[in-house]
């Protein structure tokens, strides 16, 4: 009997239909993922398995209890517990951690001394003991986060429903995140449901679902998915992209460009016969560096969008081009930052941030919620006077002449600052008309834009009621409308499905290597990351490294060695074993990642120490680390020096 | 320069289109502009009309009821007569009975006689314009019923009246001739709906910006917030000034005859002026508003004191001295001596050149101020 039974579940908000026809069951000590795009149904889902939200159609039944009525669903509230989505939206900001955790316990009628003990000890886990009495308002976002998951936990419910728990939350507290998960599992045998928007997380679930539209796509464990839809993802380099894009497109839906190589991914079984494919369509274009891997979910998700005719026709749109040359050399810098500081009060949220950014260069600001990156392009953009050190954008000083740099860049902000009310041709018209456009240059560029978005046919629609893709695109064209040199975007991708984020990136990879434009943009999006020249992490104002992604994943592998992957039956009794012997030893739904300086020479360590436990290793295998392990691992030594 | 013009007609353009494609907005201001001013038109009114009357007639005699009789409608309305004194302290406070006219025993027969009498009147007066009002009708009736008696006890003649030294009060009313109130209730509610719009409208158009975060989009374009702000404000005089036409010629010119003695395009050029200052104050509130929720309660906070000090309610004459200097800041005050002065008295602006002077400083100074404070929140 599965903990969690649900059946053709069936939400509506009034005529609009949020989930249709879902079946899954959650079984006693899994992680179960429900994983998709802003607006797949997922915290509709996730509401109404928690006993919070009517609906329709369908069934859901929790430790055999139907959640069909009011009285219901009060029977088993006791057993789960539920955080919602946002930040720390089921805590009192004015409250203190202490009192947060109180009030919370209370509420559920803990024991005083059950109270006591568990507060010591998920404080613990969570390190947030140090800060019992700060207010919640004035925590970060990760710290928030954990907060909430330490009041969800309060009450010890044997189910607990996480609704899109990581989002916004820097890579380091999400590992944290997730250790404290991985040790409930172990512990307490507890079953989770966790929705996430970052496909990249799924390796975390034991099983997920992949949601899209209101519908399951596919479910199943992250390898009976991927293994669905066969196939290798290839990449390459070669001096003439463009011939070999214009060979391939027809062929494969799935390509992509970063300006330096090109990915497409091939459906054939056997990495051989993909390889003889790819080179039979290239025919006599000088290739290297070509390599081939396994799809990760992502590719996966997209293959399966593409298969029901959702996707666009064509992989890489065909970008009309603007026929401006660039003026000056092509290492011109046109973004540079040095010594940035920003002061709110006693608060220093940015601190000594220095960067530069060429033109045609992509260059991406990695960080959590609050880390500064906002501030950082509000003080470049002229929004925000720095209280100390010195910009330049476009060759204009950011200090004295704000009103030149306005002209010349493009800005493009999470909310996608468009006029919903307006229709997608009205809002080009205005920012045309605003950015003093004259009648023959505007009607030039709203082709331009109608073209490069993909708006033709959608013309005339309100744009609240474009998809989320489109609407992204459409605000990307009227931040592009007077064809800005420079280009700032702050989290243009968050909440975009990742066709649509593939689609994005692809313009925004054209804008850069076609059209000369130094693009700084902010992300969520450890897999983003990738397509950047160079990245830099943000962390409590302070800006850490700044590098290409190669050099940073190099440094890594240098610094501690190769990250290794353990596939094995019973995972969570080797963990404690391999913790005490490897470095940054995580938990993988039945897979564990940790770092050893080489697979040969770490294989029969790990083999000794799991002989005695009779924990099977069905394999091990070198991975190629994300910016993610990256990113946590100069984190993790940041904090050690702050300690 | 073109750039400029350019710019200010694209975003003016745009809110006029955000303004047409809001039902909810639309119908608020066909709702204030039309049906509101109706019902303050025709509603209220400062009349005695059907006042509750309940009689202890402790005599029951031809003169008691003789003076009952002149208690008529429209001014009164006869409820009965009450059995004892309590029922009629219990009808006042209940609420059912305004009035209580206690007439004494041997009422007729004191009158016969020559004595003195004295009858009792209770008033319910919690409304206190109506109460007044109640007690000097009263008042009247019971005089001129006393002096009834004694001159046809005295037997004078009406000739020998005529040819009496009397003084007769002519009063001559000037403006408003048949003193009716639908016409400086409906002006009067008029220019509160207008004030209301001008804080509402461009502070709600304002902060929507900032919560969608459509402002950030604008702050980093070469707009000055000058050019952001002021378009909001002229398509919402825009939009103010067509229902103010809606409501002249619907409502008050048809409905309520109020007449038009001044220039239509002096007392709209004056509205246009008014409703420039007053929404400098809006986007002031918009300025340390976040959301809409914010700026609708600080339009009531702003509002209120604007009205009390405008002399709608009260005229300046009447109000404390420390709050009649205050009246100047209230951009109200000076509309209302405006407004009044154009459309009932027929004054031009050789009359009212120091209003229109006093209402541009005011206005000025409060735009400014709007939108210095607005500029500040992008550093």
């Amino acid at each position: 009997m599965p903990l969690l039974q649900i059946t053709g579940f069936h939400k509506r908000y009034r005529r609009q239909v949020a989930v249709e026809r879902v079946d899954l069951s959650v079984g006693r000590g899994e992680i179960f993922g429900l994983i998709g795009p802003d607006g797949a149904g997922k915290s509709s889902l996730m509401k109404a398995a928690a006993g919070v939200l009517s609906y329709e159609g369908g069934l859901i039944e929790a430790f055999g209890v139907p959640l069909d009525s009011e009285t219901n669903a009060e029977r088993v509230k006791d057993r789960i517990g539920f955080m919602p989505q946002g930040l720390g939206l089921n805590l009192y900001p004015d409250l203190s951690v202490e009192e947060n955790i109180d009030f919370l316990a209370r509420l559920r009628e803990v024991a005083p001394a059950d109270l006591a003990r568990r507060k010591r000890r998920l404080l613990a886990m969570t390190r947030l003991e140090r800060f019992r009495g700060r207010a919640m308002k004035h925590l970060s976002g990760g710290m928030k986060q954990k907060l909430g998951l330490v009041c969800t936990l309060i009450h010890q419910p044997e189910l607990v429903i996480l609704d899109e728990p990581t989002t916004g939350v820097d890579p380091l507290s999400r590992r944290d995140f997730w250790a404290i998960l991985t040790d409930l599992l172990r512990d307490r045998g507890i079953t989770a449901l966790v929705s996430t928007a970052y496909l990249d997380e799924a390796s975390r679930f034991h099983r997920l679902a992949l949601l899209h539209q209101g519908q399951v796509l596919d479910q199943g464990t992250p390898e009976e998915i991927v293994s669905r839809v066969p196939g290798r993802l290839l990449s390459f380099r070669t001096s003439q992209p463009g011939e070999a894009l214009r060979r391939l497109q027809g062929r494969y839906r799935q390509l992509d460009y970063d300006g330096h190589r090109i990915r497409v991914f091939v459906t054939a079984t056997g990495e051989a016969a993909a390889l003889d494919e790819l080179r039979r369509h290239l025919g006599d274009l000088p290739v290297r560096q070509l390599e081939a891997g396994e799809p990760g979910l992502e590719d996966v998700f997209v293959a399966l969008l593409r298969g029901r005719g959702d996707a666009d026709r064509e992989g890489v749109p065909r970008l009309p081009v603007n026929g401006r040359s660039h003026r000056g050399g092509e290492d011109e810098v046109l973004i540079e930052a040095s010594g940035l500081c920003r002061d709110f009060g006693d608060f220093r949220a940015v601190d000594r941030v220095g960067f530069r950014v060429r033109r045609g260069e992509i260059f991406g600001l990695l960080g959590a919620n609050g880390a500064g990156k906002t501030t950082v392009i509000k003080m470049l953009t002229g929004i925000l006077r720095p209280t100390a050190g010195s910009g330049r954008v476009a060759g204009a000083d950011m200090r004295r002449a704000a009103g030149a740099i306005r002209q010349r860049i493009g800005y493009m902000s999470q909310s996608f600052s468009l006029y919903r009310d307006l229709t997608a041709l009205e809002n080009i018209r205005l920012y045309g008309g605003i950015y003093g456009l004259g009648p023959g240059l505007l009607q030039e560029r709203i082709d331009w834009v109608l073209e490069m978005a993909g708006i033709r046919g959608h013309e005339s629609d309100r744009t609240a009621a474009l998809p989320m893709g489109l609407r992204q695109r459409l605000a990307l064209g009227c931040a592009l409308v007077h064809r800005p040199q420079v280009l700032f975007l702050d989290e243009p991708t968050s909440g975009v499905d990742p066709l649509g984020r593939r689609r994005f990136w692809s313009i925004l990879t054209h804008l850069a290597r076609e059209q000369g434009v130094a693009i700084l943009i902010t992300t969520h999006y450890m897999s983003e990351a990738e397509h950047c020249d160079h990245l830099a992490l943000m962390h409590a104002g302070r800006l850490v490294a700044d590098k290409t992604p190669d050099a940073l994943r190099r440094e890594l592998q240098q610094e501690v060695g190769e990250l290794l992957e353990l596939q094995l039956d019973h995972p969570l009794e080797a963990l404690e074993r391999l913790e005490g012997q490897f470095k940054g030893v995580t938990l993988h739904g039945n897979r564990i990642h940790l770092f050893a300086p080489s697979l040969s020479a770490a294989e029969p360590v790990i083999r000794r120490l799991l002989a005695d436990t009779g924990v099977e290793l069905r394999s091990l295998r070198t991975r190629v680390p994300g910016m993610e392990d990256v990113f946590v691992y100069r984190m993790g030594l940041l904090e050690r020096e702050a300690a | 320069m073109r750039l400029w013009w350019l710019r200010m007609r694209v975003m003016t353009a745009k809110e006029l289109l955000q303004l047409s494609r809001d039902p909810v907005l639309l119908i608020i201001l066909a709702w204030f502009f039309t049906a509101d001013i109706y019902i303050a038109g025709s509603g209220i009114s400062m009349d005695l009309r059907h006042a509750s009357l309940a009689v202890l007639d402790r005599d029951r005699s031809e003169a008691s009821r003789e003076l009952i009789q002149r208690f008529r409608p429209p001014y009164f309305e006869y409820q009965g007569e009450l059995s004892s004194g309590r029922q009629g302290i219990r009808r006042l406070d209940r609420g059912t009975s305004m009035l209580v006219l206690e007439i004494p025993p041997h009422f007729e027969r004191d009158l016969e006689a020559g004595r003195s009498t004295a009858v009792q009147l209770q008033v319910d007066t919690t409304n206190t314009v109506l109460g007044t009002l109640a007690t000097g009708y009263a008042a009247r009736i019971v005089a001129r019923y006393g002096e009834d008696r004694v001159l046809d006890r005295l037997g004078v003649t009406d000739q020998q009246l005529a040819a009496m030294p009397r003084i007769e009060a002519r009063q001559r009313v000037w403006y408003n001739p048949n003193q009716v109130d639908p016409w400086f209730m409906s002006i009067s509610e008029l220019m509160t709906v207008i004030t209301m719009l001008s804080l509402m409208l461009p502070a709600a158009a304002a902060v929507r910006e900032k919560e969608r975060g459509t402002i950030e989009q604008l702050a980093v374009s070469p707009l000055t917030p000058f050019q952001i702000l002021f378009p909001k404000v002229i398509a919402m005089t825009l939009a103010i000034l067509a229902g103010t036409a809606v409501a002249l010629f619907l409502i008050l010119f048809p409905v309520f005859h109020v007449p038009l003695k001044g220039s239509l395009s002096l007392f709209f050029a004056v509205t246009a002026l008014y409703v420039l200052a007053v929404s400098g104050l809006g986007l002031f509130i918009a300025s340390i508003s976040r959301n809409l929720g914010q700026v609708s309660m600080l339009v009531i906070v702003v509002l209120m004191p604007m009205l009390l000090l405008s002399g709608a309610w009260t005229p300046p004459e009447a109000m404390p001295a420390l709050l009649r200097h205050l009246m100047v800041i209230s951009p109200l005050y000076w509309f209302i001596e405006l407004g009044y002065g154009i459309l009932l008295k027929g004054a031009g602006l050789a009359v009212l050149w120091d209003s229109v002077i006093g209402l541009s400083l005011l206005g000025a100074a409060i735009f400014g101020f709007g939108v210095m404070r607005f500029r500040r929140q992008f550093g």
